[in-house]
């Protein structure tokens, strides 16, 4: 069966410095995989090169089995992608964002639809008619992942989502995510808290200078263990 | 598409600073096309007056007179070149050249050439005309529209949800451009379309003009596309753009300018008014055979009458020697004319350098306000003055009786000859 991300020994160089080296791994259908790395190892030029913004210099990328260079619309279309620090428009309202962007996907939903989706990522009724510039940052990444529900892609993208949220809110957006991979998409995030990607990921990767160099699966029904992948992240950004 | 440009244009009645500049394109396009249209009415009025009043002054002038010679000279005859119906967005040369004389049988050049004073405000800054507007102002508030669509998006790091969202660069930022560039088009031509039907300017007229400004456009638009695809930040892009800006709509045609005008040097009007004058006025203390054997030369047909007693005065004498100012002037005239019609296809082929110059020139053109024009109109009062004087010389020159009923069949002056 076609795995829905697929990156074949990737390689990456950007003005003669190597972001990727060799990378290869799978996601499978409704997966959680994480990838987990310190400041420039690499893991947002993972995400770019799965949504075609950076190309690779070796290997391959895969989406739903077809190549990132040769169908873009296509690959973007399977995709909802949550960059780090999303900044929808502040002079519209969250139903005018979620509006805009829907339409920009080519769909569009009914105000019942997404107040659903708010709901689920449980923004505050009194805030949706308000501009986005008078929210906080962990109402707007809420406001992104409503859309990024709306859009019912099969796969998600997310760039260190829970970045700037508060505890109860990570541990919503982590139930959040759970659900969706229960429902069949399929997660690919890249991270740096060890403790929230062992919470909500089936699988995590370790990425170091480019290079994938540990990986951690959940088995048996539990978690995987925070203390061991903390312990092999700690050790190999010391190294 | 028609879903996309539905989305951005929703999108752009949201975004207070685009509308800013799109109420501002607007209210300037009103303002141009109401000054335009209360300008050619005041000139309308003018001309109006002018005929009512020449007529009148004219019947005064030629009563009191008993020989063809004073007939001639106290009478006065009204010229003007009457602004087009679409001359209210061009003014052109109008502000520069004159567009109405009172011409006498006297020697002519000298009174083409005697402009009237010109305002010297709008000498330094130009009329605010709709030309004027789309030429130069238009490129401007398109900068102001397009300049940061992707820039501030990438500064708002918003650029890759957008992309990736939308799939393709082409269905996002086609449509945000088309539908601002079309809102700015549409903003600026609609006052104009108005100002057309009120002036009845012809619906193919219009359509040229909006043809113009919609080309005008277009070619700005491409140029902020390639400036836009610099990696640089808001405000460098508004400074590379108004910097470009600057050179084609500022110093290209002012280097244009001097470069042409020095290739082709013009006598001034002053000149040929003063070659004129001097020569009828030496023409007092010539003998006045000196006058009449040029004269004779130019007008064989008056051969036989053109015998002048060296004392005295002679009505045929004056108007010889006021001929003999024409005939000396004649060629600075013929160099003055050349200069200036290749000084325009000069500025023509300077033109295509130049945008804002291109649509000026096209808008002129248009509106018949251009030097073409403006010639034109000039040869249209030497013709109407050769016509005043077949109809006098015949009479004058062989002495024919003074009949005041032959006088009814003076040439009148009528425009577009």
């Amino acid at each position: 069966m076609t795995a829905p991300l697929e990156a074949r020994e990737l390689s990456l160089i950007r003005e003669g410095n190597t972001v990727l080296d060799g990378v290869s791994f799978t996601v499978a259908a409704g997966e959680i995989f994480a990838l987990l790395g310190g400041n420039g190892a690499g893991k947002s030029s993972t995400l770019l090169t799965f949504l075609g913004f950076l190309e690779p210099s070796g290997g391959q990328v895969l989406v739903n089995g077809i190549s990132v260079d040769s169908d873009i619309t296509t690959v973007r279309d399977a995709i909802a992608y949550l960059p780090e620090a999303t900044s929808l428009y502040g002079h519209l309202n969250a139903y005018e964002n979620l509006d805009y962007f829907l339409d920009l996907a080519g769909k569009s939903a009914g105000r019942v639809a997404i107040d659903a989706a708010l709901d689920r990522v449980a923004l505050p009724q009194e805030a949706r008619t308000r501009r986005l510039q008078s929210y906080s940052k962990g109402m707007r990444q809420k406001t992104a992942i409503a859309l990024a529900l709306l859009r019912e892609t099969p796969i998600l993208l997310l760039d260190e989502p829970t970045s700037g949220l508060d505890p109860v809110a990570i541990d919503e957006f982590h139930d959040l995510v759970k659900a969706l991979a229960e429902g069949g998409q399929t997660v690919l995030m890249v991270t740096h808290d060890v403790y929230g990607a062992c919470q909500v990921a089936d699988r995590v990767g370790l990425l170091r200078h480019g290079k994938l160099v540990g990986s951690f699966a959940a088995e048996n029904g539990k978690r995987i263990d925070t203390e061991t992948v903390h312990a092999a992240f700690a050790e190999r950004e010391t190294a | 598409m028609i879903r996309s440009i539905t989305r951005e244009a929703r999108f752009l009645a949201r975004d207070r600073g685009a509308l800013f500049w799109l109420a501002l394109a607007f209210l300037l396009s009103i303002v141009a096309v109401s000054f335009g249209i209360a300008e050619v009415r005041e000139q309308r009025e003018t001309i109006a007056t002018l005929i009512e009043e020449d007529a009148a002054d004219r019947a005064n002038a030629l009563a009191g007179h008993e020989d063809w010679g004073s007939a001639a000279y106290y009478a006065f005859h009204l010229t003007y070149a009457p602004p087009s119906q679409f001359a209210f967005a061009a003014l052109g040369q109008r502000d520069s050249k004159s567009w109405k004389h009172r011409v006498r049988m006297l020697a002519l050049e000298g009174q083409i050439n005697e402009a009237d004073t010109r305002n010297a405000d709008f000498g330094l800054v130009g009329r605010f005309d709709f030309a004027f507007l789309a030429a130069s102002v238009a490129p401007l508030l398109l900068i102001l529209l397009l300049y940061d669509l992707r820039a501030s998006e990438r500064m708002m790091r918003r650029h890759d949800l957008l992309v990736a969202t939308a799939g393709s660069k082409g269905s996002l930022w086609l449509p945000r451009a088309l539908v601002r560039v079309a809102a700015l088009a549409l903003l600026l031509l609609l006052p104009l379309w108005l100002g057309a039907f009120v002036e009845g300017a012809g619906f193919g007229m219009t359509l040229q003009a909006s043809a113009i400004v919609i080309g005008s456009l277009l070619i700005w638009w491409l140029i902020i596309e390639l400036v836009g695809r610099i990696d640089a930040s808001p405000s460098v892009l508004l400074t590379s753009l108004v910097g470009v800006w600057l050179a084609l709509a500022i110093v290209i045609p002012a280097i244009s300018k001097a470069s042409i005008e020095a290739a082709n040097p013009v006598p001034d009007g002053g000149e040929i008014l003063l070659l004129q004058r001097e020569t009828v006025n030496d023409a007092w203390d010539l003998p006045k055979v000196a006058t009449m054997e040029p004269f004779v030369e130019r007008h064989p047909e008056y051969g036989d009458h053109a015998e002048i007693g060296e004392m005295g005065f002679e009505w045929k004498w004056y108007y010889a020697f006021q001929q003999a100012g024409d005939q000396a002037a004649e060629p600075l005239v013929q160099q003055y004319r050349a200069a200036r019609l290749q000084r325009d296809q000069d500025a023509a082929l300077a033109s295509l350098l130049s945008p804002p110059s291109l649509v000026e020139r096209s808008f002129e053109r248009l509106a018949d306000t251009d030097t073409l024009s403006m010639i034109a109109y000039e040869d249209s009062v030497r013709a109407y003055h050769g016509e005043l004087r077949a109809f006098y010389y015949p009479l004058m020159f062989p002495e024919e009786p003074f009949d005041r009923e032959l006088l009814e069949a003076l040439p009148a002056y009528s425009p577009k000859r």
